[in-house]
């Protein structure tokens, strides 16, 4: 065929062509470039010699049937002498060249060389060319015709082509804009041609990947490019080998951008389909979702996991092939491959040919309806493994129209579960930790607020909406003695445990401080106090941690007292309540604001407040009113909005308050306490002056003895006289005036003396032969409780008993 | 009724019991704590299986008590508005008919009665005010026609106000006050010119204390802030006061109710004796007395006097 090449070697294989122009009289007339090249003999030396002195055999020439008188066409193989005197073999081919008459006129006579090998080689070679397992071809561009071999032919090139001389083109335009530039411009190019996505193709087209190699094909002598040769090559597998890698590197972009198990769940499905499967689920372990570590069950079990997501390539939201609902839960035998891989550790390739797949499916109704209607035939199961630890199975499925998962799927989809694993840990240590915080915070906050009569209550705790979650907000409902109640809000600064933890000692000292029944400002004096030394504390602990140095918080502390509809408040930087009054009218309460806690040394005012039956007093924290959009005062006027709307609950009120105010991820965390203030009326309390005489205390039991007949509670008459006449004496006896005598009939009967002196009393205990130091243990004994605290004037002491049911 | 075969055979058969009560407000009207008794003598009786007869009798030769007495229609009589000099106590002592008093003079100690210690009260109320600082108490007691016609509570709590006073080393200063609004306003006038510098005043006068509340509001005085009210009333109606009033409770109920078991007893056992039952309620707190604050300029600066004079010698 044609010469390849121009290069030295050419010769060996390749033949020679030269032309040489005989006389009828056998008399060289004409002597071509190419038998100079042949023969060594330049045309003067040769042209008008006997062409038969080139031969070195005449006989042997003549025995051929060489003539050079008819007119006939001959071939035949000679010997000839190069000037050198070396013998070539060759094949001469005489054609007669005719004259106007129709007589010859003399002989063209083409010789070529016949080595003895190169004939056979040239054969051999283009067997080769038509045998070569790769596809080739040659382009030629003067006839602009292909030449296949039967691999390029059998092929997708040309489909249909059976000699090796083609008109019809190559379909893909792209390979034929590469050939025509390697004929323009002479370089060898590569071609790729690849395969469309397996999920539209058929198998037959996944195999289509292919490489050509492009080069030109030039004349030895010319230089010119007259053709250009290709040659495919089957890149399927370092294309899908390709696509794989850019599968697994999106992957490492793609899954677990959030710490949420659930969406870094779905991302695994969204990756795998439709690239790698036409249906993905990913079951976990329950455990898992609750972020706790997964405790490794028996091997030979039925796995029970719950669904967290599933896709399928199928078009729409509904995800037809799934057995079970997202959030469901399914077990799975232990012949399964979801189980088997969970097991194993390692992925399994299970299909429609394995029994324990048809097993499997057989024994599940809804799982095999699935693989009836969708034709699903070969299935992964890949274990999510991260950190030694087993957190549930992806399995991903073909369905009818794509061909079975090979190997390689396996190892992608091994490595694909693996990275969702990481993810889905990270995100379960991070449940772990965020459920832990929030769970310590809730621990810290009250569960059920205590039951009291003085104001209905509602509450909410929100926790952040990014982050650690959680905060240093609290609130607290303190039930005081003679039916008063204390409210508490507060707020530590900043957010995660420490904060947590401080919010927590916090809380509890206002609970102990609330329960010594100290006023609001004295109170907020002794939280500063503790605050300081917390600091202190802290700092000489851990000067490591430097930024546990300064705990920020406020605190507003309000007492209520329904006998005298008084509320009395003082802040410690706390934003102030708003309170709406039964009227209608809402405003926020004007109090002084006080400095931080752990300021130390500036006093802290109280305010008191005179509240109608009904009022709504709403505490809040900063994260309720504070935002980036805006400042505490607009805040403030959006919460008395809020708080004016007219609503039938408390709970309602504070849904509406939280929705009105705050945007969906809050960035704080958020405290509200909304508190309905009662009344007790004047038929609920009596009470009385007493005068500083021991002959009063007969005129005190009777009045309460008249007071409980009043009120129906005689049942309770003789313990309560007993009590009154106790505290009574003891107040004419070591108190000063005025001593007052107060009933209070609520859900349970108080009954208070107070006095003007300071001195508290203490529960002694009273000797056999003592006198005195009885009233008090006799106190303790007959009621449910009794305590003292200080007021303004001096002292109150009370007694609490419980009334009868009904 | 039940009553009629059950206590036939005792103190006569006619299951009622009278009650004397003349109309006490002013053009002969009935006040709310009079029908507060009426009311609850009423409940005592019906629940002791009485009927009751009522006659707005004040003098024995009122027609509707003769025919009371006269004609035996009740099995006693309970008596009130009792005077000093009461002839109907005095008929009633004559003919030896079973009667109880709601109220007390000298001849009804020779039956049963009940009455309200009206001294104490006033003394309480005294002391309330003393205790909480007070040392300039007025004393606003009922009309001169009351006092004079022999009512025995004004006379009492009038007493019962001098004594505590003088106890307390305080002087007294007592007036007579009408039962109407505008007596409560003259009153206030009169006690502030005479000492400007007082700050509270007990009451028995509850029809004047609407006037006396408007008098202290003129005079800039605030009550509880600058000046305390304390008096003794019955309670719906010191509650409906604003501010409502300090003040010693009259147990109407209570009283009633003592007084009819005082009678029942009276007949069930007519030799027994008289039973006396002397009620002395406590002040109730509620909004019109406070802390004394003294008029400015009207007390001497505190000296520091309560801190004791240590003499440092050595």
């Amino acid at each position: 065929m044609a010469t390849y090449d121009q290069g030295d070697g050419h010769r060996r294989w390749s033949a020679d062509v030269a032309t040489v122009t005989v006389g009828l009289d056998g008399i060289v007339t004409g002597w071509s470039e190419g038998a100079r090249r042949l023969l060594g003999h330049r045309a003067p030396d040769v042209v008008g010699r006997a062409a038969a002195d080139l031969l070195l055999g005449r006989e042997a020439l003549q025995a051929a049937g060489l003539a050079l008188t008819g007119s006939r066409e001959w071939s035949g193989t000679a010997a000839l002498r190069h000037r050198d005197g070396h013998r070539v073999e060759v094949t001469l081919h005489a054609h007669p060249s005719l004259g106007g008459d129709g007589t010859p006129q003399g002989f063209v006579v083409t010789v070529t060389t016949t080595p003895a090998d190169a004939g056979h080689d040239r054969t051999m070679m283009e067997w080769a060319f038509a045998q070569a397992s790769i596809a080739l071809s040659a382009y030629s561009t003067t006839s602009r015709s292909w030449h296949l071999n039967p691999a390029a032919q059998g092929g997708e090139q040309a489909p249909g082509a059976e000699s090796g001389r083609l008109t019809a083109t190559p379909a893909d335009e792209g390979f034929l804009r590469c050939v025509r530039r390697v004929a323009e411009e002479g370089t060898p190019m590569r071609y790729e041609h690849s395969a469309p996505e397996p999920s539209s193709a058929s198998a037959s087209e996944r195999h289509r990947d292919r490489i050509f190699e492009l080069w030109p094909v030039r004349d030895p002598a010319t230089g010119e490019v007259v053709g250009v040769g290709t040659a495919a090559f089957d890149s399927s597998d370092q294309h899908s080998a390709r696509r794989r890698l850019a599968l697994l590197q999106e992957a490492g972009t793609c899954i677990g951008t959030t710490l949420n198990v659930t969406r870094t769940a779905k991302e695994l499905a969204a990756l795998a389909v439709p690239r790698l499967a036409d249906f993905v689920s990913v079951d976990l372990l329950d455990s898992v979702l609750r972020g706790e570590e997964p405790v490794p069950g028996p091997v030979d079990a039925t796995v029970v996991l719950r669904r967290v997501a599933h896709r399928s390539a199928s078009a729409g939201e509904a995800v037809a092939e799934a057995a079970v609902d997202l959030g469901g839960i399914d077990s799975y035998p232990p012949f399964s491959p979801p189980a088997r891989c969970l097991t194993a550790g390692r992925p399994v390739l299970s299909g429609a040919d394995d029994p324990d797949f048809v097993r499997w499916i057989a024994g599940h109704e809804s799982r095999n309806a699935a693989v009836q209607a969708y034709g699903i035939h070969s299935v992964m199961a890949a274990p999510l493994r991260a950190r030694g630890i087993t957190l549930g199975v992806a399995v991903f499925v073909r369905t009818e129209g794509s061909p079975p998962f090979e190997q390689d799927d396996l190892m992608l989809a091994e490595e694909l579960a693996g990275r969702a694993a990481v993810g889905v840990d990270n995100a379960r240590r991070y449940t772990r930790e965020r459920t832990n915080a929030l769970t310590l915070q809730r621990s810290l906050l009250p569960r059920d607020l205590p039951k009291q009569a003085a104001v209905e209550v509602a509450s909410r705790y929100l926790p952040a909406g990014r982050g650690a979650g959680v905060g240093g907000d609290w609130f607290d409902v303190v039930p005081l003695s003679g039916t008063r109640v204390a409210l508490v809000v507060g707020d530590v600064v900043g957010h995660g445990i420490h904060a947590s933890a401080t919010m927590g000692r916090l809380r509890t000292a206002v609970r102990t401080l609330a329960d010594v029944d100290l006023p609001p400002d004295e109170l907020l004096t002794h939280l500063d106090d503790l605050v300081i030394h917390l600091t202190a504390d802290d700092t000489v602990d851990g000067g490591v941690r430097d930024d546990t140095g300064e705990i920020g918080a406020t605190c507003l502390y309000a007492v209520y007292d329904p006998v005298s509809r008084v509320c009395t408040l003082a802040s410690a930087g706390h934003v102030p309540p708003a309170v709406l009054l039964p009227d209608g009218t809402v405003s926020v309460v004007d109090l002084t604001p006080g400095p931080l806690l752990g300021v130390g040394g500036l006093p802290f005012e109280a305010t008191e407040l005179e509240l109608p039956e009904g009022s709504l007093l709403a505490f809040c924290t900063d994260g309720l009113i504070e935002a980036r959009d805006h400042d505490v005062g607009l805040g403030l006027e959006r919460l008395c909005e809020a708080l004016a709307s007219p609503v039938p609950s408390l709970e309602v009120t504070c849904d509406t308050i939280l929705k009105a105010l705050l945007p969906d991820s809050p960035a704080d965390d958020v405290a509200l306490l909304l508190a309905r203030t009662r009344a007790l009326h004047a038929d609920q309390v009596a009470a009385w002056s007493l005068p500083s005489d021991p002959a009063v205390v007969a005129d005190a039991r009777a009045q309460t003895s008249r007071q409980l007949a009043a009120w129906g509670l005689e049942d309770v008459a003789f313990v309560t006289e007993l009590v009154v006449s106790e505290l009574v004496t003891n107040a004419i006896r070591y108190g000063a005036v005025p001593i007052g005598l107060r009933l209070i009939r609520d859900r349970t009967l108080i009954c208070e003396v107070s006095d003007a002196s300071n001195t508290a009393p203490h529960l002694r205990r009273a000797r056999t032969y003592d006198e005195g130091g009885r009233g008090l243990h006799m106190v303790a004994q007959l009621t449910q409780g009794w305590g003292t605290r200080q007021t303004s004037v001096g002292k109150t002491i009370w007694a609490e008993q419980s009334l009868p049911a009904g | 009724m039940a009553g009629h075969t059950r206590d036939e055979g005792f103190g006569g058969a006619t299951h009622t019991l009278g009650l004397l009560y003349p109309p006490a407000g002013r053009g002969r009207a009935y006040t709310t704590m009079q029908l507060a008794f009426v009311g609850g003598v009423a409940e005592a009786a019906t629940a002791q299986g009485y009927d009751l007869l009522l006659s707005p009798g004040e003098r024995y030769d009122d027609p509707s008590f003769l025919r009371m007495i006269g004609d035996r229609r009740v099995d006693g009589v309970i008596v009130m508005e009792i005077r000093r000099e009461d002839d109907r106590v005095e008929r009633l002592a004559e003919e030896g008919f079973p009667f109880v008093a709601i109220g007390r003079n000298q001849r009804a100690d020779a039956a049963g009665w009940v009455d309200l210690d009206f001294a104490g009260l006033a003394g309480g109320c005294v002391q309330h005010l003393a205790d909480l600082g007070h040392t300039r108490i007025a004393f606003v007691n009922r009309s001169e026609r009351l006092f004079d016609s022999g009512y025995g509570f004004a006379r009492l709590g009038d007493e019962g106000y001098t004594e505590a006073m003088k106890k307390l080393l305080l002087t007294p200063r007592a007036y007579l006050c009408g039962d109407d609004l505008a007596s409560g306003e003259q009153v206030v006038e009169r006690i502030l010119l005479d000492d400007p510098a007082t700050t509270s005043l007990v009451t028995l006068n509850e029809a004047a204390l609407e006037g006396v509340y408007r008098g202290l509001t003129r005079h800039g005085r605030s009550v509880p802030r600058d000046f305390s009210v304390v008096g003794v009333a019955a309670s719906p109606w010191a509650e409906q006061v604003t501010p409502a009033l300090t003040a010693a409770e009259i147990p109407a109920k209570e009283m009633s109710r003592v007084a009819v078991d005082l009678m029942i007893q009276r007949l069930r056992s007519p030799d027994s004796p008289p039973r006396h039952v002397l009620l002395k309620p406590l002040v109730t707190l509620r909004a019109s007395t406070g802390r004394c604050r003294p008029v400015p300029g009207s007390e001497p600066e505190a000296d520091f006097s309560d801190f004791p004079d240590f003499g440092i010698d050595f």
